[in-house]
């Protein structure tokens, strides 16, 4: 009998080598590594996907079907859909699948045609394409921002733009980026790109002024005020998009100062407008924003919260991906640490940060000061992961700017905290942070029942803007006139406010 | 435990009422009051500096212990007469520069430097650069303090020191300059004769440049 050939295969980044049998199953092997299949390994998802450095691993029509042809040629494949033919090193990317794609299901009044859906974040871009009679989902396609590489925050991308040319190149880069993606899209559905007769984009006040060609200068410094916040039109031609037919582009409008209108899509998703009692949205990322009110008067603020939440200055913090500390639970007064990807840990994201923190109050390990109890530099997660003092203080930070958000907002409102009746977190921390370590750090101080993760508000907020006929558009200045913005840099108590809300709440349980 | 020894851990651990009861009942025992600088409220700061440093303390510990100093120092400062008086260290004019709103680590710094000795000009945030040289002029300061957290007003620290050159004051002052987006390199690269990277830093810079 002959003997079957082994292949080697080395998974990265964690640098694992595993030898198998030729004709093995990539499912199996990876699976026992910890890799997960979201649907099964039946090809029906995206989620296994996995980059394929050196080696051949085969096509199959599964994978035509839910990776693009670029992806395919770049090395893209299912791990679900492969079996072993080669010696390969694969990059497990899995867990960098946090940019969060909407699944929502929504009310909506069908029309005809077909719309995209684009949520243009600072650092992802996330775009989806609907058949406006039925409201499916016909394609999605998500991105890093290309603008990224010139500033990964607002702020450096408005330094850029400020700067000669730089406003020009940062909208070029944009709009090609954003066509391309929708010829993607209908690449995807096989559709006539024809029928797209509605795109409308969010995103925060930066993002709007520099895909609509404004000028950004205003937002550089105080009052950070521009004077063009309003629902910007074009058609695609005017972006040089390659769409046959006329399709008209909308930006939505942006609610004041950095508060875009990611988040006035927000407002729309969540329904906060239509409501009696009191609702708050909080985006938390680099700008944490907060959105509260009802359907008499809305308020939304911005607080420049630090990149702490996604992992930036934190000594060993990463973004969610394989090797990050995403979970940090406390059992019989020990730590029990959960690994995106079930490998060795590499560093600590930003779920992984608001729980080992809540963790160590919990465990007296930390004081409510934000001290390490004895006074050691750093606190060992699960080696080589430690949290050190600075990390605190940057979580101090964060927290501390969105909580007296949130309290300011309240006050404005003469509410306290039991007046709330839901307190909606969007996006993909919002998604993955527990919500009793974020009561317990004294980020949100809501009882759990009251907290909800929204998802991708933004995105959803634009698809039913897709829905909404086209002499409505006034109501998007109505909802951007009901709301607003508090200039919380400009508020008296804020500072004050700030530094009380840097401590984290003494023990509940003592 | 001496009573200067008490008041500068009242001071370290931000109790306000104790530090200020503590110097009332000091002021009473005949003590002069130049001395609580020198042997509580100047090293109970460095303390804290100390302690800043370290990680021990972050911004809210800081603040109220400068309450605490500033506590005691409030009843002093009226007091002081004659050698007293004159024993400021160096004047400084402080602010956050144009278009920038963000006041914590300004208000930090000055708080040490007026614990440390300094007689301290506040004028705020978002200040032009005419302001500052307005009160450097009337204010005969020989310090001046910009802070900037954004690295799209930093650029306006620039502006300062131009100004303060074509008032024809720069040899009159020196300047320094901090806050999140500051670097050394870019003090130099505009002039500046110093940047602090944290509050103790720039306690210890003024400290150097009024003494050169």
């Amino acid at each position: 009998m002959p003997e079957i050939p082994q292949h080697r295969i080395v998974l990265r980044p964690v640098q694992t080598e595993l030898t198998a049998p030729a004709g093995s199953a990539l499912r199996d092997l990876l699976f026992a590594q910890g890799v997960e299949f979201p649907c099964g390994g039946q090809g029906r998802c995206r989620g296994c996907r996995v980059h394929v450095l050196e080696g051949l691993a085969s096509v199959n029509d599964a994978q035509r079907e839910r990776l693009s042809p670029e992806e395919l040629a770049t090395g893209w494949r299912l791990a679900c859909q492969c079996t072993l033919d080669d010696d390969l090193v694969i990059e497990l990317r899995q867990w960098d699948a946090a940019i969060l794609v909407d699944e929502t299901p929504f009310a909506f009044e069908p029309r005809p045609g077909l719309g995209v859906a684009v949520d243009l974040g600072t650092t992802t871009l996330v775009t989806q394409l609907l058949d406006l009679s039925t409201g499916h989902v016909l394609a999605v396609r998500t991105a890093l921002n290309s603008q990224a590489r010139f500033g990964a925050d607002v702020m450096s991308r408005v330094q850029f733009a400020v700067a000669k040319g730089g406003a020009q190149q940062l909208r070029e880069l944009i709009r090609q980026q954003i066509g391309s993606l929708i010829e993607q899209l209908v690449f995807a559905a096989q559709v006539p790109d024809g029928e797209i007769t509605d795109v409308v984009v969010v995103g925060n006040t930066v993002m709007h002024h520099l895909f609509c060609g404004l000028d950004v200068e205003p937002l550089s410094r105080y009052p950070f005020e521009s004077e063009h916040l309003g629902l910007q039109t074009f058609h695609a031609g005017d972006l040089a998009w390659k769409l046959s037919g006329e399709a008209r582009v909308r930006f939505l409008p942006c609610l004041g100062g950095f508060v875009g209108s990611d988040i006035l899509a927000g407002i729309l998703a969540t329904n906060l407008s239509e409501r009696e009692d009191l609702n708050g949205l909080v985006d938390l990322g680099t700008n944490g924003e907060i959105v509260m009110g009802n359907r008499q008067r809305l308020l939304c603020a911005s607080t420049a919260a630090g990149p702490a939440f996604e992992g930036a200055r934190i000594s060993m913090g990463m973004r969610a991906a394989t090797g990050a500390i995403s979970e940090v639970k406390v059992k019989d007064h020990a730590i029990n640490c959960r690994v995106l990807g079930n490998v060795l840990p590499v560093g600590l994201c930003g779920s992984g940060l608001v729980d080992a923190v809540a963790a160590g109050l919990e465990l007296g390990r930390i004081q409510p000061s934000g001290r390490f109890t004895d006074g050691a530099g750093a606190w060992e997660l699960a080696a080589p992961v430690v949290l050190t003092q600075g990390d605190i203080r940057e979580l101090q930070l964060a927290k501390g700017a969105i909580a007296a958000g949130i309290r300011i907002l309240l006050d404005r409102f003469g509410a306290t905290a039991g007046d709330l009746k839901k307190l909606y977190l969007a996006g993909a921390f919002g998604n993955y942070i527990n919500r009793a370590s974020a009561q317990r750090i004294g980020l949100i101080s809501f009882p759990s029942e009251k907290v909800e993760a929204a998802g991708n508000t933004a995105l959803l907020g634009a698809k039913l803007a897709l829905f909404r006929p086209e002499g409505e558009d006034g109501s998007f200045a109505r909802l951007r006139h009901q709301t607003e913005h508090v200039a919380l840099n400009a508020d008296q108590s804020f500072q004050e406010t700030f530094v009380e809300e840097m401590a984290f709440p003494q023990s509940t349980s003592a | 435990m001496t009573q200067f020894e008490e008041l500068q851990q009242a001071i370290i651990d931000g109790k306000a009422p104790v530090s200020k009861a503590l110097t009332e009942k000091m002021l009473k025992e005949g003590i002069r009051p130049g001395e609580f600088f020198s042997k509580a409220i100047i090293p109970a700061m460095d303390e804290v500096g100390r302690r800043m440093r370290e990680c021990e303390f972050f911004i809210p510990e800081v603040l109220i212990a400068a309450r605490a100093a500033r506590a005691s120092s409030d009843i002093l400062r009226p007091l002081l007469v004659g050698e007293d008086a004159m024993s400021s260290v160096g004047i400084v004019v402080c602010g956050t520069v144009k278009g920038d709103l963000h006041d914590i680590g300004k208000n930090i710094v000055a708080m040490m430097l007026e614990s440390a000795g300094f007689k301290i000009v506040d004028l705020g945030v978002d200040v032009s650069a005419e302001k500052i040289v307005d009160a450097v002029r009337s204010n005969q300061a020989n310090l001046v303090a910009l802070s900037a957290l954004l690295t799209t007003t930093m650029v306006n620290m620039k502006g300062v020191v131009e100004a303060l050159a074509a008032a024809g004051l720069r040899d009159k002052v020196k300047i320094m300059v901090g806050g999140a987006p500051v670097t050394d390199a870019w003090a130099h690269s505009i002039g500046a004769d110093g940047y602090g990277k944290d509050a103790p830093a720039a306690v210890e810079l003024a400290r150097q440049l009024v003494a050169a």
